[in-house]
């Protein structure tokens, strides 16, 4: 758990999660995003517990949106990957490309 | 919506409720309301079970923090694991909580009843002064003795007790009070300053002085109304104006004669005919002189007793004294019966100790990967050790908590069970030094327990199971502690069960025994005459026969009589019975005999049998010629051979009258069923002097207890002024007189079911774990074709064998201890057979009920799946 050295996985999926949601990077959708791609029924307490650690680590910024008439005009807290978080995301998914290169859908030898 | 504003700090909760409402919506929309609300409840538990990431300290904050830290660290880890085992946690906190809150009950109670000193200042320093009888129990003192004695230097004061039961009249209601004669210096003996007032004056303790009382605090507030100007006044007390001197306060107990609400001076001088030296109805409390030992006191007082034997050599026929403190006088008759249930709740703390260390070694050995793993990143023995003590220690402090509350249900429990004889028991409370004990307790538990599997698991070789993260190499061998465990559990199951089993054949033996008296259909009371209104003896005389009718006069009577004690009632009088043709040299040592003045139905009322002769009839009046009947036992101790009939005797005193034995009757057990038979004599109340105080015996055609109401009408209107006391059946005082083995038994029985009920679940288990261990085995076995039957058997076996041990280890430990109880058993022994039956079969039940699941677990094991997860 060494702030230097990898991802665990949950982070490597909410920080995957922002880089495909772009602009639109919250909480509730940063869940839904997960579950639709990843098939992972998380709750946003997790989610956020994460965001939070990312932004400790120096990986991830976050800032709040404006008042919208939805949820009762409560604003949301929008997040982008930070370059650093980039970085480590890259390695640790290039890890993962250049371990599972060659391998069959099913993670055998083909 | 609380529970996130409760664990969320302030910036954080308005994106995040936001957040959690917009999704509701959504789900609220495509899910339906239901599913939504489920979903809502599940993130509002995450967030309060999981720690928001601000309130965890980052690193650096550890960095930061004392030495502390490993502690603290061990601590946070010991939790976390917990957490994540909480069935077994659940479990391990029931059990030591159970052992913990039946030991802290049954220690509180002990502790008022037995170990506490009594309420008065240097009360080590208090002791009672007995005569000593020739079977050496000990017996009052005559009041010439009590004066003599009392001069002694080796008594810094000393006073005379006599039981007293006055009534006490306020207009309308007339009451029976629980009081006590005194001799003047009585409070300065026990160290009690009265509240309001004073004690008594010397002038006050004599004939015709002694017309004041001392009021207890309870019937100060119950009767008077906490009037403080009640000092000075005067009250209605056997129908006379007594002066209240002074009312008690309210820590003064009475521990003496318990239930002592009114004392009055005993007003005795020598001359008085009661106030003889055989006349041994007094009971002595004294105060040792401050340098006097209570041993150096027991040889002087012996010496002094001599010298008065010496003196009035025809006046004493015991053959000297004996010195009981206060303490000892309190307690000893029912420390027995405590102290048996201390050893079994003890037992109990053990079982569950074990239960424990077994389920916490159980625990550790299937940890042994993590620890490992553990080890290779870095962690010391000692540091696995902690970690291990501090689950232990968590653990033990959950369960003080719980069983703390545990026990305040258990004293409550323990105290409404309890015979009416145990002192103090108004006293028994879940206090600072309870809690104290409960703690400790949990704490040995906890360390114990968890110290066990530490032990054994560091020791073990660590290296070998990570080389192989090697489960099913290892085998039986390291399940033989838990197995010892296990059997260390039946053993003491076995201990208890066989107490109870002992206690509840004494009590089946007991009840069979014949008591010579019916109590079916049977109502007591006591009722008392008291004021000038029956000074004279005839006035007497004519409201016991008014009484008489008036109670025969209830529908659904069939019988009744008066009788001056019945048995179990808690009276005993006992009179010397002196034979007219076998005068002694001393009279005083002649034998004593139950005396029993009785109207002339009362033997039909009670149900007692005519052996032989007749019973008494209403002709036996005052001035037809005296008789009296014997039971059996009195006529065949007197008058050996059989020629009872016709012999001529006198009742208590030289001065008597000489009686005609005209009839033999049945035996009756006086003092309860499993007292000795005693000499027991009836004469008619008419010829005996009437007494204003009589038990009266009602045989109903109805359920006894419906008839009490409308006997206490008849009553009261054909009396007015009658006082009625101590109402109840004689089944009720049958009950009574078997409440301290009925206590005992009730709470053996409750701690033998918990005791069977851990040791059961301690055997399931183990033995759940050798199958689980096992699988790869069995499922080889079955492969190879071994009938599932014998695969059953295999795990039944392993249990009856641990079970087995159990049974044997417990057997004899049950013999050495059966002293223990020795003063609670009646008729039985430990080696009785049915006793020794009821503890095998009991055993052999749970033991086969413990190993039927993990047994029919192995038979499922499919070789398949077995083979293959290997």
């Amino acid at each position: 758990m060494d702030v230097n050295h990898g991802l665990g996985e949950f982070e490597q999926l909410v920080l995957l999660a922002l880089v495909r949601l772009g602009a639109e990077a919250y909480g509730v959708a940063i869940r839904d995003e997960i579950e639709r791609e990843a098939g992972r029924d998380v709750t946003v307490g997790a989610v956020y517990t994460t965001l939070l650690r990312l932004e400790n680590k120096g990986l991830v910024a976050s800032r709040l949106g404006d008042p919208t008439p939805q949820r009762g005009g409560r604003r949301k807290k929008y997040y982008r990957p930070l370059a650093a978080g980039k970085r480590e995301l890259a390695a640790s998914v290039n890890a993962l490309r250049r371990m599972t290169r060659g391998l069959t859908p099913g993670l055998e030898l083909p | 919506m609380w529970i996130i504003a409760r664990r969320v700090p302030e910036p954080d909760r308005e994106y995040l409720i936001g957040d959690l409402l917009e999704a509701y919506d959504e789900r609220l929309t495509s899910l339906g309301a239901a599913r939504a609300r489920a979903w809502f409840w599940r993130e509002a538990l995450h967030l309060l079970a999981g720690p928001w990431p601000d309130a965890i300290p980052t690193q650096t904050d550890l960095r930061a923090e004392a030495p502390m830290d490993t502690i603290l660290q061990s601590i946070r880890i010991a939790t976390r694991s917990l957490s994540r085992a909480p069935a077994l946690s659940l479990l391990v906190i029931l059990t030591m909580s159970l052992g913990i809150g039946a030991s802290t009950s049954v220690y509180s109670v002990a502790r008022a009843a037995l170990f506490a000193p009594p309420p008065y200042p240097a009360s080590d320093r208090l002791t009672l002064v007995w005569e000593r009888d020739a079977d050496g129990s000990e017996s009052n003192v005559g009041y010439p003795t009590f004066e003599d004695l009392s001069r002694e230097r080796i008594f810094a004061s000393t006073a005379a007790m006599s039981y007293w039961t006055p009534t006490l009249s306020d207009g309308s209601e007339t009451t029976r009070l629980a009081g006590q004669r005194v001799t003047w210096r009585f409070f300065d003996v026990l160290g009690v300053t009265p509240m309001l007032g004073r004690g008594f004056t010397a002038e006050e303790d004599a004939r015709g002085a002694n017309r004041v009382v001392v009021l207890g605090y309870g019937l100060w507030r119950a009767r008077f109304g906490a009037d403080s100007g009640i000092v000075g006044r005067d009250v209605m007390v056997n129908g006379v104006a007594f002066r209240v001197a002074g009312v008690l306060p309210p820590t003064f107990e009475s521990l003496l004669a318990p239930g002592t609400e009114i004392w009055a001076p005993l007003g005795y001088d020598v001359s008085l005919p009661w106030a003889c030296r055989t006349c041994r109805h007094l009971r002595m409390v004294a105060r040792l002189a401050p340098d006097v030992s209570v041993s150096a006191a027991g040889g002087a007082l012996d010496q002094a007793f001599a010298r008065l034997k010496e003196r009035f050599p025809g006046e004493y026929a015991s053959p000297g004294t004996a010195l009981v403190p206060v303490h000892e006088f309190v307690v000893r008759e029912t420390r027995p019966a405590l102290l048996a249930l201390l050893a079994a709740v003890g037992v109990v703390a053990l079982i569950a100790c074990f239960n424990v260390a077994n389920l916490l070694l159980g625990r550790a050995l299937r940890r042994e990967g993590e620890f490992a793993v553990r080890v290779a990143l870095g962690a010391s023995r000692v540091r696995l050790g902690m970690l291990l003590v501090s689950e232990g220690l968590l653990l033990a402090i959950a369960s003080a908590a719980i069983g703390s509350l545990l026990a305040v249900i258990g004293v409550d429990v323990v105290t409404r069970l309890a015979p009416p004889g145990v002192p103090r028991l108004d006293r028994v409370a879940i206090d600072a030094n309870a809690l104290a004990f409960a703690i400790g307790l949990a704490i040995a538990t906890g360390l114990a327990a968890s110290l066990l599997p530490a032990v054994a698991l560091l020791r073990g070789g660590l290296q070998g199971s990570i080389r192989a993260g090697a489960r099913s190499l290892t085998g039986s061998g390291r399940h033989r502690l838990r197995g010892a465990l296990v059997a260390g559990e039946v053993a003491l199951a076995v201990v208890l069960v066989s107490g109870a089993s002992l206690l509840l054949g004494s009590m089946t033996r007991l009840l069979a025994v014949d008591a010579g008296f019916a109590t079916g259909d049977r109502v007591t009371m006591e009722l008392d005459l008291s004021g000038p209104r029956f000074a004279d003896s005839g006035a007497v005389a004519q409201a016991w026969q008014q009484a008489l009718e008036a109670v025969r006069a209830v529908p659904g009577v069939r019988e009744a009589a008066l009788a001056s004690q019945v048995p179990l009632g808690g009276n005993v009088d006992m009179y010397g019975l002196h034979l007219e043709d076998r005068a002694g040299a001393n009279p005083a040592e002649d034998p004593y005999a139950l005396r029993y003045a009785v109207t002339p139905r009362y033997l039909a009322a009670m149900d007692v049998p005519l052996r032989a002769g007749r019973a008494l009839e209403e002709s036996d009046r005052a001035g037809s010629p005296p008789v009296a009947l014997l039971n059996e036992e009195a006529a065949e101790r007197l008058f050996p051979g059989g020629n009872a009939l016709g012999r001529r005797l006198r009742v208590g005193g030289s001065e008597g009258s000489s009686r005609t034995v005209v009839g033999i009757v049945g035996n009756t057990l006086h003092r309860g069923l499993d007292s000795q038979q005693e000499l027991q004599v009836y004469v008619p109340s008419a010829q005996w002097g009437e007494e204003g105080g009589m038990v009266l015996v009602v045989h109903t055609s109805v359920p006894a207890a419906t008839t009490i109401p409308s006997l206490r009408r008849a009553l009261q209107g054909a009396i007015p002024g009658i006082a009625i006391s101590k109402t109840g059946t004689m089944d009720r005082l049958m009950a009574l007189s078997t409440a301290d083995r009925r206590f005992a038994l009730a709470l053996f029985a409750g701690f033998a079911v918990v005791a069977l009920v851990l040791a059961a679940a301690g055997l399931f288990g183990v033995l759940s774990a050798t199958v689980v261990e096992r699988t790869r085995e069995i499922g080889v076995r079955t492969a190879l074709g071994a009938p599932r039957g014998r695969i059953l058997g295999m795990v039944v076996r392993q249990g009856m064998v641990l079970a087995g041990a159990g049974l044997v280890i417990g057997l004899f430990a049950t013999w050495g201890s059966t002293k223990v109880i020795a003063t609670l058993l009646f008729g039985v022994g430990a080696s009785d057979p049915v006793v020794l039956g009821i503890v095998i079969i009991t055993l052999g039940a749970v033991a086969l009920l413990a190993s039927a699941l993990p047994a029919w677990k192995a038979a499922r094991v499919d070789p398949v799946v077995a083979l293959r997860d290997s």
